[in-house]
């Protein structure tokens, strides 16, 4: 996906809700690398959900051994033919990949200019790739901003119906433990963005 | 932006000040392309396999 244009058009309040969309998309497109974990321990949350959930991670990080946060992302997605957890909304929604929620999320993808990468084999809504799609969508990475209605309907349409409880089973899931604090980001976030979007 | 929307905007920008996302800081989680497969250095404390220079050197003089 496209480079980040300017944000100046962006608030900042919004800039910091792509961000943190970025940050979920890149620990949940695989493992973190070391100088990730180094940057997520020197972050600090304040009382808030999210600022709990930021501090968790950052205690977290500050303990965690890349080699061992990368087996940890393999146990939870890969594993042997399946992994603990299967990250996609067609899964999550249907118990099945490949179905329906993926087939209203390529549409909206071509209505949008959302190019699926060529080197990329899976299905497009992964958790990680919805998530980084609403960052771009935020900020005007494919084309311009969408408007905080359409990116309401986008967050409705394709993230809330199933997200929050994909990282509620993050939080809980057998393997995780830094990917605990992601699944506890994250639900935090999904609430935020909720309870945002129905003042739009 | 239609007008009548303002207040609802401003309250929404509001409630996202509070809400705790400045605590994400930096755009280190946004490099795209960032390699997560880095050169090992042996990790003190770390369980199972590792792949240090001296494993290497094996691999290196066990090739055929």
């Amino acid at each position: 996906m496209g480079k980040a244009k300017l944000e100046l058009s962006v608030s900042e309040e919004d800039a910091l809700r792509a961000n943190l969309y970025r940050l979920l998309a890149h620990t949940l497109r695989g493992a973190p690398a070391r100088s990730d974990l180094e940057h997520f321990s020197a972050m600090d949350g304040d009382a808030t959900p999210i600022g709990q959930a930021v501090g968790a991670l950052s205690r977290v990080a500050a303990k965690a051994i890349s080699e061992e946060v990368g087996r940890e992302y393999h146990d939870l997605f890969i594993g042997v033919g399946r992994g603990e957890l299967v990250p996609f909304g067609s899964y999550y929604l249907t118990g099945f990949l490949n179905e329906k929620p993926l087939a209203r999320l390529r549409s909206e993808m071509s209505r949008l200019g959302i190019e699926r990468r060529n080197d990329v084999s899976e299905p497009e809504d992964h958790i990680a790739a919805v998530c980084e799609m609403m960052a771009g969508l935020i900020v005007g990475d494919f084309n311009e901003a969408l408007s905080l209605e359409e990116q309401k309907r986008f967050f409705e349409t394709h993230i809330v119906s199933w997200a929050r409880h994909f990282f509620t089973d993050l939080e809980g899931a057998r393997s995780s433990v830094f990917y605990a604090c992601i699944g506890q980001l994250g639900a935090a976030f999904m609430d935020v963005e909720e309870q945002a979007f129905a003042m739009v | 932006m239609a007008k009548g929307n303002d207040k609802a905007v401003t309250g929404r920008r509001d409630f996202l000040k509070l809400a705790g996302l400045s605590a994400v800081t930096g755009t280190a989680a946004v490099a795209a392309g960032s390699v997560s497969a880095e050169a090992a250095a042996p990790v003190k404390g770390a369980t199972g396999y590792q792949e240090t220079d001296h494993v290497k050197t094996y691999y290196k003089l066990a090739a055929f």
